[in-house]
């Protein structure tokens, strides 16, 4: 039996109720998690259930109160959180372009770490069109900024990608383009994926292993 | 000279008291008084010492300049929201970008090195510096809340805290500046700032009054903006965990 690529062991996460208020509400409540490498999971769950919260976790976007989560059996703490990002992407649900042009956001990666990523070959990979190459990424349309990030954050060569409801703000012409650019992507570049999602098609759609997150719980989705 | 003195602190109380009813609008009013009453005892405290050190030897002066860019840094930093490690940092930057933007004017002999020229010219540095500094750390922080889903994009593709918060300081600089920058383009056109009109009114060549006031106020400028890059270039470590993660609680 492989190990697995992530792994989660009880993991907690609290937040305060109000800032600067010391009363904290449980947001996980002791999860656990195992995802093999090249795996796609989703995980549904209605708004406030905590989905985003565990992904920001497994990119130390934010830090969980107890439980352990693991990269390649490495407890991820003890990783420099840089490196650690570059090795797990992530997708936001609001696709957030930088200043700059389209060119300028997908080569972030590239010159931050120096990786030898091809970003044309990337943008054809992940549907930008040549043409847009040197637009100014502000002048986007939703869907073609999640594209622009997808390649943006497949620049950094990562072996895991976090999607954080990537299809939702999009229409639903986009939202198809965008899914099935992502299973061919994940595919292709053999990624791990956890896909947070509130549509349960497309959790069903898209994979065999579904989860679901209620009350900071995290549950197999039996169909 | 009395009944001047008395008129005028009058008028001042007057206004003030006028100024406090306009804020109770903006619910600062609470604030504002409490700035103006501070202003006119420390003023009258400052005259009242400032003809001691007039006459004492010029190293005194900088005790009082240093008091003047402690008190300043401590501004900075409540206006800061408290961020650890903020005061010293603070009053750091504030008194040695204005200590050394002043020396220049002793070193070609603009002014005599006498306390008089020396204290108002530290005071007028360190005054600014306050402001901009002040204005920079609210914006910077604002900038960094309402840009944090920015941020954290940075973050997340493992940008370093500098980097992701580049934009946010940028942006806070420029605002913090634009009252300077705008004072600058309109000196002599709006308004004949203070050195220039206390030459004026003490009977000094006007010309030799403009060209004074000009290098007193780029040398203003200058102040404020490296104090206040120094010091939000400092801030931003303060802004993240030790896991390059936005903090939640200076928010």
């Amino acid at each position: 039996m492989p190990e697995p690529h992530i792994e989660l062991r009880n993991v907690r996460r609290t937040i305060a109720r109000k800032q600067g208020d010391d009363a904290r509400s449980e947001v996980l409540s002791g999860v656990n998690l195992k995802v093999f490498r090249g795996e796609l999971i989703t995980i549904m769950g209605p708004s406030g259930a905590g989905k985003s919260t565990l992904l920001r976790l497994i990119n130390r976007l934010s830090e969980a109160d107890s439980g352990i989560i693991l990269l390649d059996s490495s407890d991820i703490r003890n990783a420099d959180p840089r490196d650690l990002r570059r090795r797990v992407g992530m997708v936001f649900q609001i696709p957030i372009v930088f200043e700059g042009t389209v060119r300028d956001n997908i080569s972030f990666g590239k010159k931050l770490w120096d990786t030898n990523a091809d970003i044309d070959a990337l943008a054809v990979e992940a549907a930008v069109p040549p043409a847009l190459m040197d637009a100014d990424a502000a002048n986007l349309s939703v869907g073609e900024k999640q594209r622009v990030c997808i390649a943006r954050a497949l620049a950094n060569k990562p072996e895991v990608l976090l999607l954080d409801e990537p299809t939702s703000a999009l229409d639903k012409a986009s939202a198809e383009k965008v899914e099935s650019l992502l299973l061919r992507l994940g595919s292709e570049h053999n990624l791990t994926m956890i896909w947070v999602t509130h549509d349960l098609e497309q959790s069903r759609r898209i994979s065999k292993h579904n989860y679901v997150m209620e009350d900071g719980r995290l549950m197999e989705d039996h169909v | 000279m009395y009944s001047v003195i008395m008129l005028a602190l009058c008028l001042a109380v007057v206004m003030l008291a006028m100024a406090a009813i306009l804020s109770a609008r903006y619910n600062i009013w609470k604030e504002a008084t409490i700035s103006g009453a501070r202003a006119i005892i420390q003023l009258l405290i400052l005259s009242s010492v400032i003809i001691l050190v007039f006459n004492l030897p010029v190293y005194w002066s900088l005790l009082i300049v240093l008091a003047m860019a402690i008190i300043a840094g401590h501004t900075t930093y409540i206006r800061s929201g408290q961020l650890g490690g903020m005061f010293p940092a603070s009053a750091a930057s504030i008194a040695v970008i204005s200590l050394a933007m002043v020396v220049p004017f002793f070193i070609v002999g603009i002014f005599p090195l006498e306390a008089r020229y020396l204290v108002p010219t530290c005071s007028m540095m360190i005054g600014n510096a306050m402001n901009v500094s002040s204005l920079a750390i609210d914006r910077y922080r604002g900038e960094l809340r309402n840009r944090r889903g920015e941020v954290e994009a940075y973050l997340a593709l493992g940008a370093s805290p500098g980097l992701a918060a580049d934009h946010c300081l940028h942006q806070s600089m420029l605002s913090a500046l634009i009252p300077s920058i705008d004072n600058m383009k309109n000196l002599g056109l709006v308004w004949i700032p203070g050195v220039m009109t206390g030459m004026l009114l003490s009977g000094s060549d006007p010309v030799e009054a403009a060209a004074i006031q000009v290098c007193i106020f780029i040398a203003i400028y200058l102040v404020g903006m490296i104090a206040s890059n120094l010091l939000l270039l400092h801030a931003t470590s303060s802004f993240f965990t030790k896991a390059l993660q936005l903090k939640d609680e200076v928010f």
